[in-house]
């Protein structure tokens, strides 16, 4: 019993070790790095670690030299089994308004150890409430418009079953 | 001797640390090796040459005076004021010159020259009055919906005008001899629904290296408004309206702006030809 006890402890210390003395900033450089090889870039003004999160304040996104969107606040959340992207206030540039809704308020994005083939996400803003599922097995994408308005620059990418507008993809 | 902590306690702790010291470490080695110090970050372009914009020389927003000017012959027609369709107009105080389209020909008038029987009389900011056997019409400059044809009787017509043809919602491009004119309606159109732009041109990219240098038209679609401004597959576009097209920014400051742009200028190299090609936008 002690010996569990003794292992138990020494794995908790470990993982506990792991994401605390993570280099987070290192790491989202790197992430930068990899995007940057897709001509997507991101500008932010101010980094924040904590024991388990990664904030980026005030950052602007880049696509092909193209500024896309300015986000408010991105948080990333952490434990392994359980993470958590939040994104806060994402304003989307205002020549892209014929292409999409402008104004994002709130962005959840989680994954969960226990469903490690799924990522789901929510999202709320001026066009209502969506919410999505992310399948990594199939590699597929399904977003669902729930109470949405002021999607009609969308609606030629969407399709329509008994419960309501919905966006479809693979990946 | 007293121990001030228990060895076993003082073992376990010192385990912990040591643990503590070795994910550090395996990080650190992480990171000198694979990870880097500092981010990517965006530069913006500094010194891009600016859009420059061709103003339509139009000085009076009133209808310019429509003084009877020495009329040229005026050859009796049976023409109808709806095949005169108004390209452009230069409206000065002493001086009014319009481009009219006439039975697929484009020609330059000026105040008391006559086309089709019908003789120029004046012009406004967006029209042109002609008179025909003391009737006066006013044609629109072509725009969108309307083929812009107003008829107005000095004494009262004998005759109704005859409706204005209603064109296509998406508007068409205009051949006006030396350059296109290409209805607002059309360009707003597209601006709207970029993926109506797609289907019916394709667009690469042109590299030079690494650099991209420019973008090619991978194909015109032939029934497409496209087809009619005179681009054609490998084409590629070097320059809008002065902006050197070489990043997908600038290609993008061009869209932005284009619902401000009255003309537009396009440089393009066709094979080892470099051409100029003329868009004024109505």
């Amino acid at each position: 019993m002690q010996m569990v006890k003794k292992i138990f402890i020494t794995l908790f210390v470990v993982w506990f070790a792991f994401l605390w003395l993570m280099p987070k900033q290192e790491l989202y450089y790197k992430l930068e790095h990899e995007l940057a090889k897709s001509a997507i870039k991101i500008n932010e003004k101010k980094i924040e670690e904590g024991f388990f999160t990664l904030t980026l304040r005030e950052a602007d996104i880049y696509a092909q030299g193209i500024k896309l969107a300015t986000v408010e606040k991105v948080s990333l959340f952490t434990l392994l089994f359980y993470t958590h992207i939040s994104v806060e206030k994402l304003l989307l540039d205002d020549s892209l308004k014929s292409m999409a809704p402008t104004s994002i308020e709130n962005t959840n994005i989680i994954h969960k150890v226990w469903n490690p083939l799924n990522i789901s996400m929510d999202a709320e803003g001026g066009f209502g409430t969506l919410s999505g599922k992310a399948n990594l097995k199939e590699r597929a994408l399904r977003i669902d418009f729930n109470a949405s308005k002021g999607i009609e620059m969308l609606k030629p990418k969407l399709k329509q079953d008994e419960k309501g507008w919905y966006y479809e993809t693979s990946f | 001797m007293k121990h001030l902590f228990k060895p076993a306690v003082f073992k376990s702790i010192l385990g912990l640390l040591l643990l503590l010291l070795l994910v550090k470490v395996a990080w650190f080695v992480v990171g000198v090796l694979w990870l880097p110090t500092s981010g990517v970050e965006h530069v913006a372009q500094k010194g891009g040459k600016a859009l420059y914009y061709r103003v339509k020389l139009t000085p009076n927003e009133v209808a310019a005076p429509t003084v009877k000017a020495t009329k040229t012959a005026v050859k009796k027609s049976s023409g109808n004021i709806n095949s005169i369709k108004l390209l452009a107009i230069y409206n000065a105080s002493d001086v009014t010159v319009v481009t009219v389209e006439h039975k697929a020909k484009t020609k330059v008038l000026s105040r008391g020259d006559a086309i089709d029987g019908f003789v120029l009389e004046g012009a406004g900011n967006n029209f042109a009055t002609f008179s025909k056997a003391s009737k006066t019409y006013k044609v629109l400059l072509l725009k969108g919906k309307a083929t812009g044809i107003e008829a107005t009787a000095k004494p009262a017509p004998t005759k109704a005008p005859q409706k204005p043809k209603v064109k296509t919602a998406k508007g068409e491009v205009t051949d006006a001899g030396d350059h296109k004119v290409i209805d607002r309606s059309l360009l707003d159109h597209y601006a709207q629904n970029m993926d109506d732009i797609y289907k019916n041109i394709g667009i690469g990219e042109v590299r030079n290296g690494k650099d991209l240098a420019g973008f090619r038209i991978t194909f015109v679609r032939k029934d497409s408004p496209f087809a009619k401004l005179d681009i054609r597959r490998d084409d590629v576009i070097k320059s809008i309206n002065g902006q050197e097209i070489n990043s997908y920014n600038a290609a993008f400051g061009v869209y932005k702006n284009i619902k401000d742009i009255d003309n537009l200028t396009l440089v393009i190299q066709r094979g080892k030809e470099e051409m100029e090609l003329e868009y004024e936008i109505n």
